[in-house]
């Protein structure tokens, strides 16, 4: 246990020396504030501007869900590749390097550092995530006062848990090609999968990319919360699956 | 008692025998030699020793435990310093020895102690930047302390003194020095000179195999030197030497002119 703190504080100052707190926090502080912003303003630039020939460009009024409509395709797509570029050096870079070996001979067990690794990285993206939550929520609310939004828990948890499996992969591919470069291909490599593999209907409800954007639709009440648990099962599955594995990967590891 | 054993030891990189069956013993106490050119097993013996490498076959006690791969209980016993140890470039060495102490289960008080004791030992306890920007011989020093954190009956270094100038050769091995009696240590090299600095026992691997064992004083007795090594204070006719060497029935069967030692000269000038 107290190997475990004593690591999990290292890796704590290695993201606040190394500035990934402050990317992280600063990308995500970003998404928040200009999902709503654009949403806001964009309709208002465009509107009325004329394309030549009598052509007028009209645009409705935003709502709140334009905004939330912003939130879920900036973080599914700009902060989920922060999140993996972020994240991609936690277990490569110290395998690549060798700096484990001096911690490794003195005792550590193996698989303290899989955990220490998944809990600090998952508490650096729940705190980003929740700040870019939090202040999307509050300008959305001062712009749209009083937006009725269905099943928001779910439909916030969903993104995010999207983020733990993203890490938990990350942390594999680390272990496995033990550099940067392969735990980031190996993870482009899953989603371009789980992409592919979305284009059939029927792989959809089980498929867990459907979190990290999709469940906009539990919000403006298109589909609803049975639509996405089977995904959303399978992928809080997977983190675990695929954690259990990095420790066993990790344990046979040479070093 | 013998602090490490090693039995009958194999490992294979696909059909590359690296380690062929190899025994030794290291007394406690002793400073051990294992010396092998580049690429002789020293290394690989080594990361076995310290679980980090599964042996094909064979089997390894540390203080009388057996070592499993993986597993790292014996390691407690252990200190390893890396050939290039690596280190966390934005901590600073007061921070990574207490990290390490922590790691190694050492209480508070303990820990502090000895992390400033160590410093101080290695010459680090003035030195407050961050690791990053250390010379290599630094980090070797700072490598030497995090392996004796934990006061280690066994410490095993792998070619510490390979990639450092003389004057940090020196420094590793007037640390080694002063640990003698205390800690066991383990300490592969192709530096001979250094082996025969301090050490009290040597291993010559070859190939895979060990070619020769033996406690440095036997050696010297079995191997008697059949040359003597001769210094003038001032420039000498080596002709003048021979001729009065030849006269008395001495005349030897090679000679060879010295050059001046560039070791001795750098660490005179460069002090």
């Amino acid at each position: 246990m107290k190997a475990f703190i004593a690591f999990t504080k290292k890796e704590f100052t290695e993201s606040l020396r190394t500035y990934r707190l402050v990317i992280l926090a600063a990308v995500f502080l970003m998404l928040g504030v200009m999902s709503p912003l654009i949403a806001k303003i964009f309709p208002e630039l465009f509107s009325g501007v004329d394309m030549g020939g009598g052509l007028t460009i009209i645009m409705p009024e935003p709502t709140v869900m334009d905004s939330w409509i912003q939130f879920f395709s900036n973080v599914g797509q700009m902060g989920m590749l922060a999140l993996i570029i972020s994240f991609s050096g936690i277990m490569a870079n110290e395998l690549s390097r060798g700096t484990l070996i001096n911690l490794l001979t003195k005792g550590m067990k193996r698989h303290t550092v899989i955990l220490s690794k998944f809990l600090s990285a998952s508490t650096l993206w729940t705190a980003s995530y929740l700040l870019c939550l939090a202040v999307c929520y509050a300008y959305t609310e001062y712009y749209w006062p009083g937006g009725v939004l269905h099943n928001a828990f779910f439909a916030f948890l969903a993104p995010w848990l999207f983020g733990e499996f993203l890490i938990a992969l990350l942390i594999l591919g680390g272990v496995l090609f033990g550099s940067y470069t392969g735990s980031l291909l190996s993870c482009f490599g899953v989603i371009v999968s789980m992409l592919i593999l979305n284009i059939f209907p029927a792989a959809q409800k089980y498929n867990p990319i459907v979190l990290a954007g999709d469940t906009l639709q539990l919000l403006n009440a298109q589909k609803e919360l049975p639509d996405f648990i089977p995904a959303a099962i399978l992928c809080a599955a997977s983190v675990v699956l695929l954690l259990a594995l990095s420790v066993v990967a990790f344990n046979k590891k040479r070093i | 008692m013998n602090t490490l054993s090693v039995k009958e030891l194999t490992k294979s990189f696909g059909a590359n025998k690296v380690i062929d069956g190899i025994s030794f013993d290291v007394p406690e106490g002793c400073i051990f030699g294992f010396i092998g050119a580049n690429g002789a097993g020293k290394t690989t013996t080594m990361k076995m020793i310290l679980g980090l490498l599964p042996s094909d076959s064979g089997e390894i006690l540390v203080c009388g435990e057996k070592v499993s791969f993986g597993a790292t209980k014996t390691n407690r016993h252990i200190g390893y310093l890396p050939d290039v140890p690596e280190f966390y470039g934005y901590m600073r060495p007061k921070e990574y020895l207490r990290l390490c102490g922590e790691i190694a289960d050492l209480d508070s008080a303990e820990n502090n102690r000895r992390v400033s004791e160590l410093l101080d030992m290695v010459g680090l306890s003035e030195v407050n930047k961050k690791i990053g920007s250390f010379s290599r011989g630094m980090k070797q020093r700072l490598g030497m302390a995090q392996a004796l954190l934990n006061e280690p009956k066994l410490l095993i270094c792998d070619e510490p003194t390979s990639a450092l100038d003389p004057a940090g050769r020196k420094e590793i091995l007037d640390i080694l020095k002063r640990i003698k009696g205390k800690t066991t240590v383990v300490f592969s090299t192709h530096i001979l000179a250094d082996v025969e600095r301090i050490c009290d026992r040597v291993a010559v691997l070859h190939k895979g195999k060990i070619v020769l064992e033996k406690a440095m004083d036997d050696l010297k007795i079995q191997h008697k030197s059949k040359s003597i090594t001769l210094e003038y204070e001032s420039e000498v006719d080596s002709d003048e030497i021979l001729r009065v060497l030849g006269d008395n029935g001495l005349a030897p069967a090679r000679v060879e002119r010295a050059d001046i030692s560039i070791e001795s000269l750098y660490l005179e000038v460069a002090k």
